[in-house]
């Protein structure tokens, strides 16, 4: 369950990275984000991505999981790129309803 | 030389992808399939599916060996787990030892139900071995042979996911950039996001696949470290320490295994799932019992699984062993951890699922750049010209690697379910059915013009995964619509992957038909990418 | 490219690569300093990402000749380094 959260969490962090790039703004908040904003939304991607790290890490030994945790970050994106298109707002609230969901359900099972 | 460089890595990549493409397409779906393959074996055996773990099944087991094979050299009982609901017992018989002269034995074998305890036997069938075999060597043609001819489609996939990256401009910039409608533009957006995103697994599953057959492909390294005998290597690296077996003693009642069972269970805390039997109903019998090992482990530590022995005649606990906590070099975790990633070996269920969602991602990537060579290709023709006979034949041949192989595999699995149970080699049959509709897909490929050729496999490909459920209703006790089914998850899956697929089927031949012609011949199906999030790229796999 | 060039280069590729990619893993089964075994696994590693390499190197390079020159040096190399380490 911990590994579906972690999963959760990378699109979490994805989605926030696309925020801070120019181009993917308009398509997620249908606006431009002042800088320091965009800064914000990094910063909190990366986070995002560090804490699914932590939580990887738990489930397999050291070199395993860090493998799995850059194949895991990078294939978060995927359905990100293809809802971004066409589902843009769906993106945004999956990012924010994802991890708090799945973070829930971890904490019960656990 | 930059520039150049980039061209000239562009030019590769173009050629080698389309070159072994095909066989990359069959690969990669074949081989995303094998992540199940257990589970659509269990699903192609219906007689085995009635049967769950009980407390009696032990009893029941030994009940029949003491029946069938009283005096075999040993026993060996696999009980049910989540991807197998039948106890399989297997058995090394006294005589044949003599006959063999070295090489493994496997011995006899049959499945039980384990809570009837009656002797159950399925159909014939190669179930998901043959799409996990055909992956790494094919079908109908040497083994040595196929195995060689997909370690070099395997070769120039790494040549092509290098020469893939440097000639990728913006590969950060680009990073979530996907836009639909676009033509080329988008082909070319959907072939990057599938490749750059699971370039890791891509990676991965390249390498290892390499590292897999490296005996094969590579000897000369251990001929040269190994002058002397090259099987020293594997008796070093891989020995799992030798079960020496003795010769059987007299005869003599055995202890009852079920309190040494609860013992093993509470000493692992975990299921006893394997118990062997060297030299029952002998006063020297002796009794493992094994637990399967924590699935992360199997990345960094070689050896079995943690097992206890014990005394078959007094019950008493022999010797508990572990999987070696040996330190390993560097270079064997590298090995290890890529071989095991590839096989998913330590994999949960949802990690499976991941897995599988990643060879889509792999099988989609084949995909789109093989449809991006031809969209090119056709939007470069004048107007109103026809398409050249090579073009014409890249375009039948991906046709018939993507639609024609789904619709090939449906076929199998409903082949599985209409040819009757008594058929005369009926595995076999089955292997036929899939290759006789496969090829009669290349034939359509070939001669329907593009454009509709699509359609009509897409629409076929549709109506054949919707009837594999229902068949399954109409053939079987234990289809979506029974609690047989759903007491076993893994065979639930199977048809539910099977009515995802016929969704993203449907959804793609939609997307076919209701855009008007446009001037290029090359189907428009990137919107199908839109069913991503949820069933991901079933879609590009069934486009 | 001509087809002449492409064929040359595709051989170079192909057999050179493999020829290259099977003297690294001698040479480095026998010369690197740890456990044979451990030898054995780190040339293969080595070995398989070396030809992926020697293709891309062989499409890569200005003409033909440079594609099997730098594979057939490195070869060399490789053959020399096994010749040092294998036993006598």
């Amino acid at each position: 369950m911990i590994l579906l959260f972690a999963v959760c969490l990378a699109f979490s962090g994805m989605t926030l990275l696309a925020l801070a790039m120019k181009r993917h703004q308009p398509q997620i908040l249908d606006r431009k984000l002042p800088e320091p904003r965009a800064r914000l939304a990094r910063w909190s991607g990366w986070a995002c991505l560090a804490v699914s790290l932590v939580c990887v890490l738990q489930v397999w030994p050291t070199g395993l999981a860090l493998f799995m945790a850059i194949g895991l970050f990078a294939f978060a994106g995927l359905p990100l790129v293809f809802l971004l298109p066409y589902q843009q707002r769906l993106a945004w609230r999956l990012a924010m309803a994802l991890p708090i969901a799945s973070g829930a359900l971890a904490l019960v099972s656990a | 030389m930059n520039g150049s460089f980039r061209q000239s890595m562009a030019w590769l990549h173009t050629w080698v992808g389309l070159l072994l493409g095909w066989l990359l397409v069959a690969i990669f779906i074949t081989g995303t399939s094998a992540y199940f393959r257990e589970e659509i074996t269990l699903w192609m055996e219906p007689e085995t599916h009635d049967s769950t773990l009980t407390p009696n099944t032990l009893d029941m087991a030994v009940a029949v060996l003491n029946d069938k094979a009283s005096d075999a050299r040993s026993w060996d009982i696999s009980l049910p787990s989540a991807r197998h609901t039948v106890a399989e017992l297997r058995w090394q018989p006294l005589q044949q030892r003599q006959q063999q002269g070295g090489g493994r034995n496997r011995g006899e074998s049959v499945s039980m139900d384990a809570d009837s305890g009656q002797v159950v036997e399925p159909r014939d069938t190669a179930g998901g071995n043959f799409l996990y075999r055909f992956h790494y060597q094919l079908h109908g043609i040497p083994r040595e042979v196929g195995r060689w001819v997909v370690c070099l489609a395997t070769m120039f996939m790494l040549i092509a996911i290098i020469s893939g990256v440097i000639t990728h401009k913006k590969i950060f910039k680009d990073f979530f950039t996907f836009r639909p409608g676009k033509g080329q533009r988008s082909w070319l957006d959907a072939h990057n996001a599938t490749a750059v995103l699971a370039l890791p697994f891509h990676f991965m599953i390249t390498y290892s696949g390499l590292l897999l057959f490296m005996t094969m492909l590579m000897p000369w390294g251990i001929d040269a470290a190994y002058p002397e005998n090259r099987r020293d290597f594997f008796s070093e690296v891989f020995s799992r320490g030798g079960e020496e077996a003795q010769r059987p003693g007299n005869p003599a009642e055995m202890v009852d295994i079920k309190p040494l069972i609860a013992q093993t269970e509470a000493h692992f805390g975990k299921p006893v799932t394997r118990i062997g039997v060297t030299n029952p109903n002998r006063d020297n019998a002796v009794i493992s019992l094994r637990v399967d090992r924590d699935p992360a482990i199997t990345a960094r530590q070689r050896g079995g699984d943690p097992v206890q022995v014990y005394n078959g005649v007094n019950g008493e606990l022999q010797e508990t062993l572990l999987p070696s906590e040996d330190p390993v070099s560097p270079s064997w975790r590298i090995y290890n951890v890529f071989t095991s990633l590839h096989m998913a070996r330590f994999a949960d269920p949802l990690t499976r699922w991941l897995f599988f969602l990643f060879g889509i991602a792999g099988s989609a990537m084949a995909i789109t750049g093989m449809l991006l060579w031809a969209n090119k290709r056709t939007q470069q023709l004048k107007r109103d010209q026809v398409p050249g006979s090579s073009l014409k034949l890249v375009n039948g041949l991906n046709m018939a690697t993507i639609s024609g192989l789904m619709i090939a595999i449906a076929a199998y699995f409903i082949g599985n379910r209409l040819l009757p149970v008594t058929l005369e080699n009926r595995g076999d049959q089955e292997i036929q059915v899939f290759f006789l509709v496969w090829l009669a897909a290349l034939i359509h490929a070939l001669l329907r013009p593009n454009r509709s050729g699509w359609q009509e496999q897409v629409a076929l490909g549709t109506v054949l995964w919707l009837a594999v459920p229902v068949i399954n209703v109409l053939t079987t006790d234990s289809h979506l619509f029974t609690a047989v089914a759903w007491q076993h998850p893994a065979l639930a899956s199977v048809d539910l992957v099977c009515l995802a697929f016929a969704g993203a089927g449907g959804y793609t031949f939609w997307r076919l038909i209701r855009k008007p012609a446009p001037a290029k011949h090359a189907p428009r199906k990137k919107p199908a990418k839109r069913t991503a999030p949820s069933t991901t790229a079933p879609a590009g796999e069934n486009s | 490219m001509t087809p002449l060039s492409i064929t040359s280069r595709t051989l170079a590729a192909a057999l050179g690569g493999y020829a290259l990619s099977a003297l690294c893993a001698m040479a480095l089964a026998v010369i690197l300093p740890m456990p044979r075994n451990e030898a054995v696994i780190t040339g293969i590693l080595v070995a398989f990402l070396l030809c992926a390499c020697a293709a891309i190197w062989a499409f890569s390079v200005r003409s033909a000749w440079r594609a099997w020159g730098g594979i057939a040096l490195v070869s060399l190399v490789f053959g020399a380094l096994y010749l040092i380490g294998s036993p006598p």
